[in-house]
């Protein structure tokens, strides 16, 4: 649950009474905040400063920039080639590509592994990201062995995003939390899909209707570009389905 | 210089499985151009056009120089075209990439070869003295389509723009500022626009109009029509891909003439919108210099 939140700049003192504590838990750092030892910890964007008490995570929330990946951030990456044991994927263009292990699918073995060409999608998890050094993904949790949702996506369409409206996707409560709801209503609306949305700023739709994944990437591209509301996007949504029809 | 991002598999597929249903991404028709917006500067000859998120910016200017020696009676006219690493990191400067070559080709056929502008009349001192017009065409952001949109930009940037009055007197040429006499616009022909088709399937038989930049990737094959609202053809090219069957070229011909009419009208009805926000209190008829033909 998210309890503070205050504007930050770059470089900004953090007033320590924002940090969480707690007893066992070590204090986790989200996106946007560098820790500088010993005992500094400096904002590196502008944005919104989230301290979440029950996790005892502090991070940054702001919209647009680049994706800079960070451990267990659920991603759709595409696999731009295939080396000896690992995929080269791409999280975002012209930045350099993550790996992926061959092995590190859902019960795969050297002979089972999934085959995956180049251009072709995959939904992971960052594993691995420190900095100067490139990001390692999985699709497969370390501690259960299953896929956990996570694997190659085929069919369907891609779209970008702004990482703010990803995250507010990704949020557990995206209606309340987030101000979004447009999904929701497109599934209310009787329409059939899945999403996969990456933190990369990227979602994924797929449904067996071509014209269904073509509405939802609109409905979605234009509540992104036009910072909608909930109200804003209920009228956006019985728009879009009047014109389907 | 990092290679310019590839679609997806997934997205390659289904665009095309979109417009097999006759649907595009945005929900445009097939032969509907994104929202084309033009903004005039505060100076004359700066066009500002946005086409969907593609942006060009052109900019013309003039100053006097020698002209070429084996035409003496001709003016200079320019176009140059820019594509650098802010429109997208796979462009670089001083590297033209074949998009830029290919860009910068079109609109020199398109609009100095077509003869648009009459060179002629920028000759001040036969064999001494001329003007050089240059346009600078600056590519924003790249969303697809720019040729389309960097031709209307440089027509209407020259539409725009006016040069410094002169006359001669006794062999002595005297270049007006704008506070002496106000300036005059180029002796300009004819406008003539670009109109790019974009082609899909395995045998051509898609055709779109105004390709973004997601559409341009994927398809087999291009066409640019550049004529004028007259119906004259400027310029023609397919430049490699998959054939077209000739009659549907032709039919992408009369498209493109509709098109062009519309360009025309909205660049005059622009023009004109410009020159009633210039002319404050009504003196500009009473200010210029300049006969009629």
């Amino acid at each position: 649950m998210t309890t503070e939140s205050l504007l930050v700049l770059p470089g900004d003192e953090i007033d320590p009474s924002l940090i969480p504590t707690h007893k066992k838990n070590p204090l986790r750092l989200g996106p946007g905040l560098r820790h500088v030892p010993p005992n500094h910890i400096l904002p590196t964007v502008a944005g919104q400063l989230v301290a979440d008490h029950r996790k005892t995570s502090l991070y940054v929330e702001y919209n647009g920039g680049r994706y800079i990946p960070s451990v267990s951030d659920l991603v759709i990456g595409q696999v731009t080639r295939s080396a000896a044991d690992l995929y080269y994927v791409n999280l975002n263009p012209y930045t350099p590509n993550a790996s992926l292990p061959h092995l590190a699918f859902e019960g795969a073995t050297k002979k089972t592994r999934p085959q995956l060409a180049p251009g072709a999608l995959v939904y992971a998890r960052i594993s691995l990201a420190n900095r100067h050094m490139d990001p390692e993904l999985e699709c497969v949790s370390a501690t259960t062995g299953k896929a956990e949702g996570l694997g190659p996506l085929t069919g369907g369409m891609i779209f970008d995003i702004s990482l703010g409206l990803a995250r507010r996707l990704l949020m557990a409560r995206s209606r309340e939390a987030g101000g979004i709801a447009v999904l929701e209503l497109l599934g209310a609306e009787g329409l059939a899909f899945e999403t996969a949305v990456g933190r990369n700023g990227k979602v994924w739709v797929g449904s067996e209707n071509t014209k269904t994944v073509v509405l939802v990437g609109r409905a979605l591209k234009e509540t992104d570009e036009k910072g909608l509301d909930v109200e804003q996007q209920k009228k956006l949504v019985q728009k879009l389905i009047k014109q389907m029809r | 210089m990092p290679r310019e991002a590839e679609p997806s598999l997934n997205e390659r597929q289904f665009v095309l499985q979109a417009l097999t249903e006759n649907l595009r991404l945005d929900g445009r028709e097939f032969d509907k151009y994104r929202p084309l917006e033009l903004t005039f500067g505060d100076e004359y000859g700066v066009a500002d056009v946005t086409l969907g998120k593609t942006r060009v910016l052109a900019k013309t200017s003039a100053e006097v120089t020698v002209p070429y020696v084996d035409r003496p009676l001709d003016g200079i006219f320019t176009i140059a075209t820019e594509l650098s690493p802010m429109t997208s990191p796979a462009f670089e400067l001083n590297r033209p990439t074949e998009t830029e070559v290919l860009l910068s080709r079109l609109i020199e056929k398109t609009v100095r070869r077509s003869g648009a502008m009459d060179t002629e009349s920028l000759c001040l001192v036969a064999g001494q003295k001329c003007w050089s017009v240059r346009v600078d065409v600056h590519v924003l952001s790249h969303d697809g389509n720019l040729t389309d949109a960097a031709c209307f930009a440089v027509v209407a940037a020259l539409r725009h723009f006016r040069k410094p009055d002169t006359s001669m007197e006794g062999g002595v040429l005297t270049v007006y500022t704008p506070a002496e006499r106000e300036p005059v616009p180029l002796s300009w022909l004819h406008s003539p626009f670009c109109v790019t088709w974009s082609f899909y399937g395995e045998e051509g038989e898609i055709a779109l109009l105004d390709a973004s930049w997601s559409e341009e990737q994927i398809r087999v094959g291009s066409c640019t029509i550049s004529l004028n609202r007259h119906g004259e053809i400027c310029q023609i090219a397919k430049l490699g891909g998959t054939p077209v069957e000739a009659v549907a070229l032709l039919q992408c011909t009369n498209v493109a003439l509709t098109k062009v009419k519309e360009f025309s009208t909205f660049l005059d009805k622009k023009l004109a919108e410009d020159a009633k926000r210039r002319d404050k209190g009504g003196l500009m008829a009473e200010l210029s210099a300049e006969n009629d033909r």
